[in-house]
């Protein structure tokens, strides 16, 4: 059997619709389904799952915390409940009040136990002051203020050979 | 690193040799690592992941990896190719389908691989046939230490290593181990065991992983909680529940072939049978009897087969080895019966 959309590969999905209390079997191909987004079984990562449950457990009131974007990476912790994804180091800082709590849920712990990097992050005052310089030379980029760019580069060139 | 070299045969992990391997297939442990300076991943814009995957790349490659190491940027591979390394443990599913510079490093004999620009800026994983997992937890943290001499990591005192999501933060290490469990599958007992394993603070999940259904009788078993256990405690609490699994599915084997050998056998038999005379088969139909033939082999019911050969057509048989060794793209269809060559070719046909 061919595929009813394409009419050119051999149909491997084979679905039935129900519309309105109607039965229609509908068939096709791979291709043909993966773009209709029909017949494919669901595939959820982990990541989907935890970022939905922890939309729920994250705490929801934090009131201190509602307006705050972090400097570096510019994440709010709105945008972290909804994506379970943080944006850079510097945010487990700044949402720490309402990570704490968060993690103790879902790791049933908030202290690290194990080993250290051989070089951990010595002076967190450069890596901030790299992430702003980029984030800078991004934004003047984006509004085409090359003048400014060549600067914040060259600066950002500085600090990292003097590391 | 030519891939259609690798397509024709199965990296460390499925070699089918080391302790146990009757039941287990083999042990992984990957470590989470970001460094500072730059944002998660998925918040870097296209020059920072190309700007990380300059600078990573050639550190990781001078940590030495392991023989015959290379880096490969997956920004330009093919599908296809992408679904390889997916199939071979070498990279996941979401970084085959990143955006911007990312990439992998792995060896030659595929001990070890180091993902960069995964959701965290390094995801390193190393790899050991059989139940090795103290020696592939030695050889991971030794890996880390060289590649941590010459970066710096994203690290607290108090919370450890920094990850971009929180259920990896600590330790950043998942630990698991590979286990075939065709007899607890065969008498209904694996539910009961995967609850009990879970009340252990453990995960256990298919063959690919996260949300994939156990196919073949192949079971994952890893740690959940990352923060507040040590490397090695978390490699002790797995280390000491697969031996009771392991003889719970030794004891289940041995009563099944004193009570009803017949079937067993039968069941056995037939699933050569149908692997060396299939014309058309199906990824599924074929793990299942992959699954028999790997118990007959082990049990000694089948000879003239070895365990590494069936541990290969586990993978060997997936669509996108499959398309590797043969050189194209293939329909659904076309799969099933390239497949079914494949096997009959490699199991000797009847």
């Amino acid at each position: 059997m061919l595929c009813e959309n394409c009419k050119e590969r051999p149909a491997t999905f084979h679905v039935v619709e129900i519309t309105d209390g109607e039965k229609r079997e509908v068939h096709l191909c791979e291709q043909c389904a993966r773009d209709k987004k029909v017949a494919l079984p669901p595939s959820l990562s982990l990541n989907e799952i935890l970022s939905s449950l922890m939309e729920a457990h994250a705490e929801k009131d934090v009131p201190e915390l509602s307006d705050v974007a972090c400097p570096d990476c510019g994440m709010t912790y709105a945008e972290f409940r909804r994506t379970g994804r943080l944006g850079c180091q510097r945010d487990y800082a700044i949402f720490e009040k309402a990570l704490l709590p968060f993690l103790e849920k879902i790791q049933g712990a908030t202290n690290h136990k194990g080993k250290t990097p051989r070089r951990a992050t010595q002076d967190t005052g450069q890596a901030t002051e790299l992430l702003r310089l980029r984030r800078e030379l991004n934004d003047a980029i984006a509004s085409e203020r090359y003048e400014e760019a060549a600067k914040l580069r060259d600066s950002i060139r500085a600090l990292r050979e003097g590391q | 690193m030519d891939l259609g070299k690798l397509a024709r045969h199965a990296g460390e992990w499925l070699r089918g040799t080391g302790a146990d391997s009757d039941i287990v297939i083999s042990c992984r442990i990957r470590l989470a690592r970001n460094v500072p300076d730059f944002p998660f991943t998925a918040r870097c814009t296209a020059a920072q992941k190309t700007e990380l995957a300059e600078i990573l790349s050639e550190k990781v490659l001078d940590a030495d990896i392991g023989e015959g190491a290379e880096y490969l940027p997956l920004d330009n591979l093919e599908e296809v190719d992408c679904l390889f390394l997916v199939a071979r443990h070498l990279i996941s599913k979401d970084h085959a389908e990143a955006e911007g510079a990312h990439g992998v490093a792995f060896d030659i004999r595929e001990t070890t691989s180091v993902m960069i620009n995964e959701e965290d800026h390094l995801r390193i994983q190393a790899f050991r046939s059989g139940f090795h997992l103290e020696d592939t937890w030695a050889a991971i943290d030794a890996l880390d230490n060289r590649i941590s001499e010459r970066t710096e990591y994203a690290f607290s005192e108090r919370l450890g290593y920094l990850t971009a999501c929180p259920p990896n933060i600590g330790t950043g290490m998942r630990a698991s181990v590979m286990l075939h469990l065709p007899a607890l599958g065969m008498t209904k007992q694996i539910e009961q065991v995967v609850q009990a394993v879970q009340k252990m603070g453990l995960v256990v999940r298919g063959l690919y992983g996260e949300g994939t259904q156990a196919s073949g009788s192949l079971y994952q078993i890893s740690n959940q909680r990352t923060l507040g256990k040590s490397e090695m405690e978390i490699v002790e609490n797995i280390s000491s529940t697969v031996p009771t699994i392991m003889t719970m599915e030794r004891k289940t084997r041995r009563a099944l072939m004193d009570r009803s050998r017949d079937k067993l056998e039968d069941k056995i038999w037939r699933s050569l049978g149908l692997l060396r005379s299939a014309r058309v088969v199906s990824s599924g139909e074929t793990l299942e009897h992959l699954s028999h033939l790997r118990l007959g082999v082990n049990l000694r019911l089948v000879d003239r087969l070895d365990s590494a050969t069936v541990n290969q057509l586990f993978i060997l048989t997936l669509p996108a080895h499959l398309q590797k060794i043969e050189g194209r793209v293939l329909e659904p269809t076309q799969r099933d019966v390239v497949r079914a060559n494949f096997i009959r070719e490699t199991l000797g046909e009847q």
